[in-house]
Order: C-alpha cells, then structure tokens, then sequence
C-alpha cells in the first residue's frame, strides 16, 4: 500500500506517550527510514489528552498529513480525536480488558491486544506501550530487531534485565497479533534501507550549534517549549568547560547572560514569548553596551500565557521592535530543523562580529518535532569561528587614547569598536545602559549621543553590506505565483507544491529565514503576478514588513488556530487565494 | 597582577557627582582600598552595579565595569564569575536597588553561594529620586511617598541572607574606614559570597539615619567578644532588634563556592577556532 506510513499513539499526559513514540521514530529511524514526529500536547501533567504521531517514509517527509495508519489508543478520546484522519485500511490497537470500552467504526479494523497483562507477563504492568509497540510492528511487517535497537538505547543505562523485559513485552505483542489477527489485506510492508539516518528537534538542534559555536555559559528558566534546549545543553556543556545556570526567573537568566559574555563568553539563553517579555527590560542594555549574545525565543501560541502548548509565529514584531528607545539587534528565524543548527552558529557570529543581541526565532513545531537528517547535514568541519574584534593584549594599544583609556565604544567607520574581556592589561572599561562616551562613560553631550547612535546604528548598515541576507527557493522559478513563508512553514509548503502541481498551479516559494537585516525581495514581488505571505498569526506580521519592503499589498494567509500548517491545506488555501482579487 | 597596585590605581578621574558628606565616598575608598590590599589590580577585576546613587560606583572606579539595569546586578555578576573563575567580581549596589527590586536575585546568590562580594550602600532611603521610603526605612520614617512613615516594619537584610543560607555576613559603616576596609577585605577573602550591609549615610534627604545616630548607636563585634563561626551567636546578634552592629556576624569556615562545587575551573572566554574536536559525536548522539 502507501508509501507513507503514518502512526500514533494516544492517551492520557502520563501515559509515557511521548517515550513510546520517540523509541518508535527512533526504531523506524536506525532502519533506514525517514521520519517526522509531531506532538498533540495539553498544558498539565497528568490527565488530557495527548499523542505522539509519526510520518515515516523511505523518501524524505517534512510535514504532517491527515491520514492515520496505525493507531495505539489508550483511550477513546484517542479514538475521537482522530476520527477524521483514520481511514478504511487503518488498524487501531487497543486493549479490550481495559475498563473503556473500545468504540472503533466497524470499517477499520479493530485489533484487541491484552497489552497491560501482557506486559505484566514480561515483567511490568509499565511495558503494555512496547506490547502495543511489539503488535505495530507486527501489522506493518517491521522487523522488531530495530526496536531491539531502540530500546537498547532508551533503557540501556537502567540495566540489561529492563532492555530484556522490555524486548520481551515486544514479542508479546508481536507474537499476540501474529497467533490471533490475520492482517495480511491491510497491506502494510515497511520497507528499510541501509541509511544511517539521526533523528532530532528543533530545540535539540539549536543546543547542537551553541555548544558547536563554543557556547559555554547558558542560563535560563524553564518554559514551554523552549526548555528542551536548556535539557539538552545540561550535561554536555560541561564536557567543554561550560555551565547551566537554571535561573531564578528570566529576568536573572539573560543578566547572568549578558555578565557572561561580559566576561568574554559565548553566551546563550532560551525562552518563549512570556519570558522575551521579561527579558525585553536587559534586551537595551545588551544593545547599548553593544554586548554579543544570543537570545532565542521559541514561539508559543499568545498574547500572555495564551495556548503554552499549541503552534503560533505571533512573536515577530516583539523580537523585532521590543524594548524602548531604538535598538539596534539581528532576528533571525531558522526555516527547517537543520537550520536552526546551523542559525545558532551563525548567531553567535554575528553577536561578536557586531556586538550586539542576536535573536533566534524559532517555534513550537520546530522545537517539538524530530525529523531525520543525514548525519553530514550536520558537518562540524564546516563550522566557523569568528570572535569579530576581540582584542588580544598585543592589540590594546591601539585602542587606547591620549591619557591611556580604553576606547571600548570608539566610533569608527563600521560602527564596530574593540572588544576587549576581563584580564587585558590596560584594556578595563566601564559599560553602561546610560548613552555614554567612547570609553563608555555617562555623557549628554549632543554631540557624542548622535556619535553613539549613528555608530550603533551603522553596524546594521555594515551587516546589510558585508552579510549575504539569502533565502531559499524551490518550485517553479518563473512561476506567476510567488508565496513567501518564514520560519517552519517551509515542508508543508515545500509538500503542498505536490498537490498544486497536480492541479496544474505553479507556484514559486521563498522562505526567508533573516527578519532583520532581510532581503530586498522587492524584484521578486515585481516579478509576480501574485504574492501571497504565509504565517501562523492572525495579523500577518511577517506580510505586514513585507509590504512596507516592497511598496505594495501582499495578499496573506494566516492560522492562528494553534495547529501548524499541513500541506494539503496550505495546498487548499494556496488555490482559494490565488482566485480572489488583489488587494487594493 | 602586579604587586605594586595602589587603591588609586582603581580610582578613575571622574569626579563623583554624590553629595558633598555621602557616605558612598567612604564605602567606595574601601571598596578600592580593599581590593588593593587583597592583591588584585584593575585589569582582573570586575565590578558591577545596579541602579542609583550606589550604581554610579562604577563610573567613579577603574576596572572592568558594568552599570546594569535596577536590582540586576548579582545576576550579570554571577554570570561574570561563572564565566571567568579567575576574576575578582564585585557587586555593588544601594537598599531599594538590592533589597526591594532585587530582592529576589538577593536571596538566590545567597544560597547560590558565588564567590564574589556583594556590597550594599545601605542609606535607609532613596536618595536619587530625592528622598522616597526604602525597604531599610523605619516604620515611622516621614518622606514625600509616605507622610505618616511606610507604617510597615523594614527588611533586615542580614536575616534576610541568614535565613537563606549565607555563608558570609557583615556590616559595616562608611565613615568608621579602618574598620569598613577591614570587613570588605574579609569578605573579598571569603570563599562564596560575601555579603556586607554598609551604613552610608544620606546627608541630603534622611535625618535620622544619620552619622551621629550610627557612631552613638553602633556596638562594635571586636569588642563584643563575638565568634562569627557559632550559627547560634550570629543568629542572636543579627536577629537582635534592639542594636545595631557592625563586623562580621557569620562566616561558615568550610564554605565552597558555587563554581567549585559545580565543577567550573576553566576561563569560559578561551574557545577552539571551529567546532571541538568531538564534535561529530555530538551528531551520533542522535542515532
């Protein structure tokens, strides 16, 4: 049958869900096959519903669809919650000697497991999601060594007689399907291939490129969903002489940050929209002593604590414009998990190159999706450093002035001056948030303040030049239609470009992953008989700049339900809009 | 370090814009004198201040600098020692800056216990938004926000960092040097973070907590026979509300600093010009 397999499992927060899905992305992932994982979360602990889904193919996958294979329910809702996606070949596990009484539509088929005894069998009443597992792989013909591998990997720290229990409760539920379910018309066959392949999150890929870029000092607060990326750091930082600093709260977080790269540091904090709000207090400062770090807000659904579980990119114009007075800043959002990778590394180039806050923009579909990458995506060697103008101690004279001062804010033709850390003979230096003098002294004099400005001011204007401002491209290239998307809307368009195909629509798609400095995508619009900008928010912050850019009406498709894009919808959308007339 | 380091040496030549008869002037010379005396010279040390008449020490000092946003400053400094365990770190700050809007980030660096000394210009008093309660005020302290006094006892900020588990405590007064230099030394030698309450007088807005009120008042732990390693006695001495004093109540001798104990020894600042070496298996990982 399909290609595309697409399974899930549901049940209640608590239920392991999240641990059952990630042993099986990772199974299908050391088979060769492709994966993307995506997240249906509830905001408590325990209770509400939840489910993990994966789309799994041979061939690269970059986006959800709508259609469900498998199905491991532990509940019903799990059931009535994707009512709408199953479909006459699905096949939902289940366990019938669970108190719930199973009310599946008699077109799928119904495949009752024991799991909980069965797993008691094997050593845990903990394990019936691996039986569940061990009865999937069952159905789709995939070969249960692979999760062998999985569970090796998950449970290999807690002792070989819980990997053994746990491949045990497996062939239980293989075994249970193979004696009692004749499966063979659903058609499943899952075939694998030799690719190595690593399977990883946004947040994960963002903790990747810091401590590839040298970070070594990152505080922050917890927060959905942007802690995965203080998880992953914790424990590895510290192999290359770094340290997490689980902060009071965020205002304390980017302080210690920002003390940090004071000192000479790369430093690092993540947060989402609620803690930037915070944050946006130090955000001038930072700017103003023309500090380098690196700021990265994972989106979440707003305003205030709004939907903390659900998908929204309505934090643009608050990392473009937040805090008072004028300050000067890069935003850069990452359009696909590898980017943001290799966006962190960047970032925390431009921070020292430029001496001033980088923010990394991502969003809750990209930092709580794993998709899977050839290794190489991730290549190190290509890696580069740039510490911009740190001085080293043969270098201080240069800078200091008549009476011997170092001229740490020294107005010059970039807008860049010397940087100079902590233990740098004659190199001290005071920084301050009040508007001050090249030595960084409080000053309101007239003409020193525009000096201060202007050269602030101008190490965008050096970026704009120096920096390539790039974006990626794909479908059509001539094409009368052009639809620019930022941050992770990129696959479900990248896929959508399928179904418009098919419909005889071509379409050429920007996706831009530099906010502030951007590119010009002024011709490109001019080129276009029609551009349309796609974005999770209701008021199209995105489309909002665009059209500023370009001197013209964009026309805009927005979700703001908290669910990401899907391809065959934005496919839809694409369609509906190219029909309606331009905006005046 | 150079051996040579006078305390002038850590003087910058702007002229200080506090009122003639502060007693910030007092708190800063101990502040520089006592670095001095420890050994250390402007180019490894790093000072950072909050906001007010406290958060202009850094304009007034010479060394490596931050003057930060209000009742931030032991954040950016303990970022500043985490990243750098080689450098001395300073932190100054006022009452309102460190015990009302940092009060917060006071009681974490406490019991974070980062070496580092904090130093707070304790006027009882806001005296750069001229002359408003601060949470060191007494209950019936007239000013212009509270005409009848904040009628709500102050904070004591010594209980405050008892009860989150300081392991160093003390206070000082400004005018009585000697003795100032001496405790700011000690608690620049103490290994974690070292706490001082200085008494620095208002002259322009606070008439009560004056000089004479402090040099009347204060009873002297050199000569209270006070053994600041007993828990129970520096418990009694800080808790007392009836006094006020000055020297070190509390040190915990065995004290280890937050970075020891986290295992940080490395300058942060030295990274290799591309990825580490190992990097790749930072990909594996994700197998």
């Amino acid at each position: 049958m399909a290609e595309d397999l697409n399974w899930a499992v549901g049940g209640e927060a608590g239920d392991g869900i999240d641990s059952t899905g990630k042993i099986f992305a990772q199974a299908l992932s050391r088979a060769g096959r492709h994966v993307f994982t995506s997240k249906d979360f509830a905001s408590r602990i325990r209770g509400g519903y939840t489910a993990y889904k994966i789309r799994t193919s041979v061939d690269q996958v970059q986006s959800v669809v709508d259609r469900l294979d498998i199905l491991v329910a532990l509940t019903q809702r799990t059931i009535d919650e994707n009512l709408d996606e199953l479909h006459e070949g699905s096949a939902v596990i289940y366990d019938g000697e669970r108190s719930w009484e199973a009310e599946i539509p008699d077109k799928m088929t119904a495949v009752d497991v024991p799991l909980k005894s069965l797993a008691e069998d094997a050593g845990g009443a903990i394990m019936r999601n691996i039986v569940a597992l061990g009865a999937a792989c069952e159905i789709t013909g995939f070969d249960v060594e692979y999760l062998d591998e999985a569970l090796e990997k998950r449970f290999g720290g807690k002792g070989s007689k819980i990997v053994e229990n746990n491949k045990e409760a497996a062939r239980a539920g293989q075994e249970y399907v193979q004696e009692n379910y004749d499966l063979d018309h659903l058609g499943y066959a899952v075939e694998t291939t030799d690719n190595d392949y690593v399977l990883l999150n946004g947040d994960e890929a963002i903790g990747m490129g810091a401590l590839a870029a040298g970070c070594r000092f990152y505080a922050g607060y917890p927060i959905t969903p942007a802690t995965n990326v203080m998880e992953y750091l914790t424990g590895r930082i510290e192999d290359y002489g770094g340290h997490v600093v689980q902060a009071e709260d965020e205002l304390s977080a980017i302080n210690m940050a920002l003390g940090a790269a004071r000192a000479g540091a790369r430093s690092m904090t993540a947060t989402s929209g609620p803690g930037i709000d915070l944050m946006t207090e130090t955000f001038g400062l930072i700017a103003t002593s023309e500090t380098p770090m690196v700021i990265v807000d994972v989106m979440r659904s707003g305003p205030s604590t709004g939907m903390p579980t659900k998908q929204e990119q309505g934090d643009l114009n608050m990392t473009l414009y937040g805090g008072h007075g004028e300050i000067p800043r890069f935003v850069i959002a990452p359009t696909t998990i590898a980017e943001c990778f290799w966006k962190t590394v960047e970032a925390f180039n431009f921070a020292e190159q430029y001496q001033t806050p980088v923010y990394v923009v991502s969003d809750l579909a990209m930092a709580v999706t794993e998709r899977t990458f050839e290794p190489e995506t991730f290549d190190m060697d290509k890696v580069e450093i740039d510490r911009g103008k740190l001085v080293d101690q043969d270098e201080v004279d240069e800078w200091l002035d008549a009476q011997g001062h170092f001229r740490a804010h020294a107005v010059t033709e970039d807008g860049i001056s010397p940087r100079a850390k902590p233990g740098t003979i004659d190199g001290a230096h005071m920084s301050t948030g009040l508007e001050h003098d090249e030595l960084g002294r409080r000053t309101e004099e007239e003409d020193e303040r525009v000096q201060q400005v202007d050269k602030r001011n101008r190490k965008v204007e050096t970026a704009k030049n120096e920096e390539d401002w790039d974006y990626r491209e794909f479908g059509d290239a001539d094409a009368d239609n052009l639809v620019i998307s930022w941050g992770s809307n990129e696959g479900a368009l990248a896929e959508a470009l399928g179904y418009l195909e098919e419909d005889g629509i071509d379409v050429r798609v920007i996706s831009v992953p530099y906010i502030f400095p951007r590119p010009d995508l002024t011709e490109e619009i001019e080129a276009a008989e029609q551009t349309i900008v796609v974005e999770c928010n209701a008021t199209g912050q995105f489309a909002d700049v665009i059209e500023h850019d370009a001197l013209t009406r964009v026309k805009r498709i927005n979700k703001y339900t908290g669910v990401r894009f899907k391809a065959d919808e934005l496919a839809e959308q694409i369609t509906e809009r190219l029909s309606e007339e331009v905006p005046a | 370090m150079s051996s040579d380091v006078r305390f002038t040496d850590f003087k910058s030549d702007k002229q200080p814009t506090w009122c003639p008869g502060c007693g910030d002037f007092g708190t800063m010379n101990g502040m520089m004198k006592g670095l001095a005396e420890t050994g250390n010279d402007p180019d490894n040390t790093f000072v950072v201040a909050g906001i007010g008449c406290s958060g202009k020490i850094g304009t007034y000092m010479h060394s490596y600098a931050l003057h930060g946003v209000h009742g931030r400053a032991l954040p950016v400094g303990t970022g500043v020692k985490m990243a750098r365990p080689d450098i001395e770190v300073m932190v100054a700050g006022g009452d309102g800056d460190g015990y009302s809007i940092g009060a917060g980030h006071f009681v974490h660096a406490v019991r974070r216990n980062v070496d580092m000394t904090y130093v707070v210009m304790d006027n009882r008093i806001y005296g750069l938004t001229k002359g408003q309660a601060s949470p060191t005020s007494r209950s019936d302290f007239e000013t212009s926000t509270t005409p009848e006094g904040p009628k709500q006892p102050p904070v004591n900020p010594l209980a405050l960092a008892l009860a989150a588990g300081a392991s160093f405590i003390a206070q000082s007064f400004s005018s009585d040097a000697l003795r100032h230099q001496e405790i700011i030394q000690k608690a620049i030698e103490h290994d974690g973070f070292g706490f001082v309450n200085v008494f620095s007088p208002c002259v322009t807005f606070n008439d009560v907590d004056t000089y004479d009120y402090f040099r009347d008042n204060l009873v002297d732990l050199k000569e209270a026979d006070h053994d600041p390693t007993d828990y129970e006695a520096a418990k009694n001495v800080i808790t007392d509300g009836e006094k006020e004093y000055q020297g070190v109540m509390y040190q915990d001798e065995n004290s280890v600093p937050y970075h020891e104990q986290h295992g940080v020894t490395e300058d942060m600042s030295e990274i290799p010009d591309g990825a580490p070496e190992d990097a790749m298996d930072l990909v594996r990982e994700f197998y």
